[in-house]
């Protein structure tokens, strides 16, 4: 093996820039490749960091009003979610059902501390309610289910907010903030990306709120579903088991409003694998013109060489001989340039992630693209020298006597 | 050594050349012979049918006792490096391998370790007297120095006959004479079998037989 290696280096040092040139062609796709695959990594790392795409396996309905007539009832109600659904959908949804939690949104109010105050919404949650928005507490803590038992006058607040109502900033925790004529302990600051929503406990703002029955929300956690037809499923039961206490048809959408958001999940991650397909689709037909200046270079190389591979023939090279040496060349150049496409196109794709921008993260490629590529190397390799391998094999051992 | 029966070689075209016509020939082991005859005489088909390089039509051809006939390329590849070694008119050591290397050629398509060739190959050219142009390429060469480095890849293997195709035919006088000298030599110390294809009288003279072919038949 070692040998065949040195016959090829011989041959390919024979012909430095020649091969050098045709090598070119082969390391700019390779370089194109790793790049695309590179940015369509970033896209689909963006595309999963963004916040909008945590908690994905959430299903969020909201009440809405009726199209069709259903059991008596005319069109055009309104249908107004209740705090029993949630129990409902909990033991009629099914397996998948891990959750359901609601939020209730409270008015607009005045929240002040001595020292200042701002006008903000206050939404009563649950204790997962944070989590399933994707945002992390970065002081204190967030509610809690003894905050929900007690119904505790406690309160989550924004770090803009937080910074405005507290002259002291330190001591933001365990203060003391006026809403509604009720004081509330801040209990925790969260940062959020977007929005400037204030949390409470759900029992405590259903207690202000009068301790009514209705709800704005039911937020549906679900667990171990992998199919867009699982998904459908459990949004179905969802909706099934709605229409039965709500009096309404299951499949009058407007009724209710549900947002699946691990649908819109599962529709993504197929996008991105269509984006994955499409980009090595693209990087494999810029190589192949690479491979086809490889394969040119090869029968330029194998019609120089018939006498010599005639001498060959003649001192006893078998067909085999010729076969893997003209294979092996040609794996050789692609390989050796394709790795300095690969080479740069890691440099270049480590040099882009470095550069910040909106909806790429981490545009860098890993051990399973390098291993993929180092298979597509190989195989276009052995395809650049088929044909001319198999040109070389017609070459007579008589050759050898032809005078040059 | 060599007994070729009743051979017959016709090349195919628009009109098939007839260019063996019932060759009958005979080479005792450690003969050194030459055949002789102008162009177009069929010589080289014959010297191409002798090294298992090209196939004949009818007829036998047995070398060393055995039957050389519908080889596939895979056994014709094997015999002719092993037991045929060749000396060309223009040399053919490929070019950008050094002495040394072209040598140990045969040996590589033998399998034979790297430093075993090596070793093989030089002890070849220090009998042919190029022990310090082993690292040589050809283009470093002159022509006798060539030949002879040709002549060292035809022995290395060890065959059973040396087919040499006009082996002086791009040397001048003085170098043909050692040339000549060297197979004379190897044919007197080894008792190699020696066959010369060429249309120089002079190189025939100094063979033990002259075998003259003319129009595809051998004629004695």
């Amino acid at each position: 093996m070692f040998d065949l290696f040195r016959e090829i280096y011989q041959t390919l040092r024979n012909n430095k820039l020649r091969t050098f040139l045709t090598g070119i062609s082969v390391a700019w796709g390779i370089f194109m490749l790793i790049i695309l695959l590179g940015m369509a990594r970033g896209v689909t790392n963006g595309f999963e960091d963004s916040p909008g795409n945590r908690g994905t396996n959430t299903i969020a309905v909201w009440g809405g009003r009726t199209s069709k007539a259903y059991a008596g009832y005319k069109e055009g109600r309104t249908i107004q979610l209740k705090n029993k659904d949630t129990g409902n959908i909990k033991s009629e949804g099914g397996e998948h059902i891990d959750d359901v939690t609601s939020f209730i949104n409270g008015s607009s109010s005045v929240i002040s501390t001595p020292h200042d105050y701002i006008t903000a919404r206050y939404r009563g949650v649950y204790p997962s309610y944070l989590k399933l928005q994707g945002e992390e507490i970065t002081e204190g803590r967030f509610i809690n289910e003894a905050d929900m038992e007690y119904k505790r006058k406690v309160i989550v607040l924004t770090r803009k907010n937080a910074n405005i109502l507290f002259e002291d900033t330190t001591k933001i925790v365990g203060g003391i903030v006026e809403m509604g004529g009720l004081s509330f302990t801040v209990i925790g600051v969260f940062d959020p990306e977007w929005g400037e929503d204030t949390f409470i406990p759900y029992t405590t703002a259903k207690m202000i709120n009068g301790d009514k029955d209705d709800v704005d929300n039911l937020t549906v956690t679900i667990k171990d579903v992998y199919t867009q037809e699982d998904c459908h499923k459990v949004e179905l039961n969802i909706r099934q088991s709605l229409a039965n206490v709500h009096n309404f048809n299951y499949d009058d959408n407007s009724a209710i409003w549900v947002w699946n958001r691990f649908n819109q999940y599962l529709t993504a991650q197929s996008a991105m694998g269509i984006l994955q397909a499409v980009i090595w689709i693209i990087g494999i037909l810029t190589m192949l013109s690479g491979i086809v200046g490889v394969s040119n270079i090869m029968f330029v190389s194998v019609k120089e060489r018939t006498h010599e591979i005639g001498i060959r023939r003649a001192i006893g090279a078998k067909p085999k001989n010729i076969l893997t040496q003209i294979l092996m060349e040609s794996v050789a150049i692609t390989g050796l340039f394709g790795y300095i496409g690969v080479f740069f196109g890691i440099l270049a794709t480590e040099g882009i992630s470095m550069i910040e921008m909106k909806g790429i993260s981490n545009p860098t490629v890993d051990i399973t693209i390098a291993i993929q590529v180092t298979v597509v190397l190989i195989l276009s390799g052995c395809l650049a020298g088929l044909f001319p391998a198999l040109k070389a094999l017609k070459v007579k051992p008589v050759e050898a006597l032809r005078d040059e | 050594m060599i007994k070729l029966i009743d051979i017959n070689k016709t090349y195919p075209g628009v009109v098939p050349l007839h260019v063996l016509k019932g060759i009958n020939l005979h080479v005792e082991k450690g003969e050194l012979v030459s055949i002789m005859g102008a162009s177009g005489s069929g010589k080289s088909t014959l010297l191409n049918i002798l090294g298992i390089l090209d196939n004949y039509d009818t007829g036998d051809y047995y070398l060393d006792g055995l039957l050389i006939k519908n080889l596939s390329e895979n056994k014709a590849a094997e015999l002719r490096n092993k037991m045929i070694g060749f000396v060309f008119q223009s040399f053919n050591l490929i070019n950008y391998k050094d002495a040394l290397e072209n040598v140990a050629l045969p040996l590589f398509y033998q399998g034979i370790s790297r430093r075993q060739r090596n070793k093989m190959a030089m002890e070849q050219l220090d009998r042919m007297g190029l022990a310090d142009r082993a690292h040589h390429l050809p283009s470093e060469l002159s022509g006798g120095q060539k030949q002879r480095v040709a002549i060292a890849r035809a022995l290395i293997t060890n065959p059973s006959i040396i087919l040499a195709d006009e082996p002086t035919g791009a040397l001048d006088s003085k170098t043909s004479h050692d040339v000549m000298n060297i197979f004379k030599d190897l044919n007197a110390d080894t008792g190699k079998t020696i066959v010369i294809v060429t249309h120089d009288p002079g190189v025939g003279a100094q063979t033990n037989r002259i075998i003259r072919i003319s129009d595809g038949i051998i004629e004695e």
